[in-house]
């Protein structure tokens, strides 16, 4: 919690004490906030596919290489904790889902079928992604080339590029660019996504993360990572505590019993599943080979029910009398 | 009732209860003296099982209660309405007697004791309940509300999916528990608010922690009996449930002590036994017992009645009712191992998981005759126990005293052969 503030400020402040940190940053560290210390690595990657062939694999392909190493690099090492402990994204969504707690209204989740086919749709934004700056430079299956303005096309729609600026009280990115059509699409659409976050996020937790391409890509190379969510499935009940605190709504973190390996492409690494979970040993998180945090019997009672462990009294109030 | 037939049930009536009090009152002086080196913190619990066969429960703030039928009924829904829960499955042999009069003759013994229980008004507690609480586990408890016997307690049938994995089941269940709430609502007279149901579910999670203990307890040695543990279970209905925790937090340390005393030295080593199947509930601990006479060591049980009682918890991530009552719904149903469920597979994960965590020696399965679902599981356990190497003894039997030479045989021989493996 404590963490995601730091990474919150950090990445939408940084600019301010002069940090840098590089092209290749995940996600949602927006350069369009102009505060912002780095660049989120979507940014890089559209602008690098857009190049021709040749270069792709001459010259500029070293670049797009080397950016890639690094945004790799940093995914070898922390997988996809990125979204559960760092994208400021994630903590918008995660702030935005504590208001309506607070405001007593309930949240939805999807049913089994539409988790099921929704998913699919952070593949394609990502493919789209990629091809349609490649498409500006060179002609795919004989097309036209697509016209410029659709440079680095995911970030005309993503909300990040709006909201991310308005923290430092920046709202030139709130608006609907009429210098031709195109832009105009993009722009609006950038602004009806917004939207779509802002009310999505509300009523379902991480909305746009389901969505997110960021998270597609992440997933590619989250099998090499030295940080790992690791099921015993010999230990598990199925009791569904796990599914229940998700906020992705991964219903396999509790129903898979077989697999060990337990970050699915949905999962953004916030280990609330290791906290609910009563069953010794069942969930782990662990760093190479070394256990980080593992459930425990205790731990359920304690971190969820704030019951201490001497005591059979609440060691915190946590009932508010009406 | 005329006059005759109302004599009669009287009649009827005051010889159960009779025969129900010196019926338990035999079980607890076999388990006490028949065994040596009893655990001090056992005396409370004896003594609730005594009350509860006396009729004599306490309820010094003259609670409204709610009869149970099974453990599927979500108590923390009750305790939020300000009312008691009272499970009333009955172990007792003169109750069966007092119901099979009522039921088909091929009827199980647990079921005719919990009708023979309410129809002769032999509830623990002075009072009559508000309702009858039936969860739709098993076809026999299921219609026990439409058999003519002229009770007039309301039954409430809570509805349960016959399977638990499918998203449609966990819907339908939800459903069902959203609706029991408002029946408890309307049938109390009391709201169940946010806050309550939040105590309710910390109250109960507070009981699981402390048995939670318990059951790790005995994981590593035999600390206490099985007969011992099943009436600690089995009392968790019949009183205060925070004194109830509290008798079990002090037990659970004077058993720590014990580990680490006897700790050392003498390895004598029993049989260790897994119990399954059809649920021993007192007075009826006729299996258990004479499997611990016979040098058992019933170190694990897998009864609905005690260790899968207050296994399960609730895990809330947000803390108002729309996400409270689902997570309590969960906790009744995602890991419950209950035959009534097919697919039910975790049974036999579970059992697999005591056999190691418990180092199990052998598995006794109990089936009440008549008892379909236990009956019928009992061949999928069987063959999954076969393939693991593991023995295990069937075993058919009913409240009634009659078969006790017989299963005395079956279960010395059981446990020698167990022994001489060893
Ligand atoms: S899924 Fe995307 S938006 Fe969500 S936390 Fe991860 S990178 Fe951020
Ligand atoms: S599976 Fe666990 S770590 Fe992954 S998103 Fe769900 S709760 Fe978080
Ligand atoms: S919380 Fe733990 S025991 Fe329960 S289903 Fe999830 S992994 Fe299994």
């Amino acid at each position: 919690m404590v963490f995601q503030i730091l990474a919150f400020l950090l990445l939408i402040y940084g600019g301010y004490l002069s940090i840098h940190i590089g092209t290749s940053i995940p996600t949602f560290a927006c350069p369009y906030n102009q505060e912002c210390p780095g660049t989120c690595y979507l940014i890089s990657v559209q602008h690098q596919a857009h190049n021709t062939w040749a270069s792709l694999f001459g010259f500029r392909g070293k670049a797009f290489l080397i950016s890639l190493l690094s945004f790799v690099l940093l995914f070898i090492v922390i997988n996809k904790a990125w979204c559960g402990y760092v994208c400021p994204l994630g903590t918008i969504q995660d702030w935005i889902t504590k208001l309506r707690n607070r405001m007593g209204i309930s949240f939805s989740r999807y049913d089994d079928l539409s988790f099921k086919r929704l998913k699919a749709i952070k593949y394609v934004l990502l493919v789209l992604l990629l091809f349609i700056p490649l498409g500006m430079s060179n002609s795919i299956f004989g097309l036209p080339l697509f016209s410029h303005d659709l440079g680095a096309p995911f970030c005309q729609i993503c909300p990040g590029r709006v909201i991310t600026p308005l923290f430092i009280g920046d709202t030139s990115q709130l608006f609907i660019d009429f210098t031709n059509t195109t832009t105009m699409i993009m722009s609006s659409l950038g602004i009806i996504v917004l939207a779509m976050f802002l009310i999505g996020s509300f009523f379902k937790k991480r909305f746009f993360c389901f969505f997110c391409p960021m998270s597609a890509l992440h997933y590619l190379f989250s099998r090499f990572s030295m940080l790992r969510l690791i099921k015993n499935g010999d230990n598990c009940t199925k009791c569904g505590n796990c599914y229940r605190v998700c906020d992705v709504g991964i219903k396999a973190i509790a129903e898979d019993i077989e697999h060990s390996y337990m970050v699915k492409d949905d999962c953004m690494m916030c280990f609330k599943c290791i906290e609910a979970c009563p069953e010794n040993d069942c969930l782990k998180v662990s760093f190479l080979t070394m256990p980080v945090f593992k459930s425990t019997e205790e731990g359920f009672f304690s971190r969820n029910l704030h019951l201490n462990s001497e005591m059979q009294k609440p060691s915190k109030t946590i009932i508010e009398d009406e | 009732m005329n006059k005759n037939e109302n004599k009669r049930y009287e009649r009827l009536s005051a010889k159960s209860k009779g025969q129900l009090i010196i019926e338990s009152e035999n079980v607890l002086q076999e388990m006490q003296q028949k065994f040596e080196n009893t655990i001090p913190g056992m005396e409370y619990f004896y003594d609730v099982a005594k009350q509860y066969a006396g009729g004599q429960l306490k309820n010094p703030e003259r609670k409204k209660y709610i009869a149970t039928n099974c453990i599927q009924v979500p108590i923390e829904l009750i305790y939020a309405a300000n009312a008691l829960p009272i499970r009333i499955c009955s172990g007792a042999y003169s109750m069966s007697q007092a119901g099979a009069g009522l039921l088909p003759a091929k009827s199980c013994s647990l079921v005719n004791a919990t009708l023979g229980t309410i129809y002769t008004n032999s509830f623990p507690l002075a009072q009559k309940p508000l309702t009858i609480i039936t969860p739709t586990t098993c076809d026999q408890k299921k219609k026990l509300s439409e058999i003519p016997s002229g009770i007039d307690i309301p039954f409430y049938t809570l509805e349960m999916p016959p399977s638990k994995d499918s998203e449609e089941a966990q819907e339908y269940w939800y459903r069902s528990v959203k609706k029991l709430k408002g029946e408890l609502e309307r049938i109390t007279g009391n709201r169940i608010t946010r806050s309550k149901l939040k105590k309710a579910i910390i109250k109960v999670a507070q009981a699981q922690r402390a048995f939670r203990h318990f059951h790790q307890l005995r994981k590593e040695e035999a600390v206490i009996r099985g007969t011992d543990a099943i009436l600690i279970a089995n009392t968790f209905f019949y009183d205060n449930i925070d004194t109830w925790t509290s008798h079990l937090v002090s037990l659970n340390a004077e058993l720590e002590m014990r580990k680490s005393r006897d700790h050392n030295g003498s390895e004598s080593r029993y049989p260790r036994i897994l119990l399954t199947g059809s649920p021993s509930i007192f007075p009826n601990l006729k299996l258990p017992i004479m499997i611990e006479k016979m040098g058992g060591s019933i170190v694990a049980d897998e009864f609905c009645s005690s260790n899968r009682l207050l296994y399960d918890t609730v895990a809330v991530d947000e803390w108002n009712m729309y996400d409270m009552v689902p997570a309590l719904s969960d906790r009744y149903l995602k890991a419950c191992t209950c035959p009534c469920f097919t697919p039910n597979n975790d049974r036999e994960r579970k059992i697999l998981a005591y056999i190691k965590d418990f180092k199990v020696d052998g598995v006794v399965y109990q089936s009440f005759s008549g008892c379909q679902l236990y009956e019928l599981e009992s061949l999928r356990i069987s063959a999954v126990l076969e393939k693991e190497n593991v023995p295990m003894l069937y075993v058919e039997t009913d409240y009634s005293p009659d078969d006790k030479g017989q299963l005395a045989t079956r279960t010395e021989a059981f446990i020698e052969s167990i022994k001489n493996n060893l």
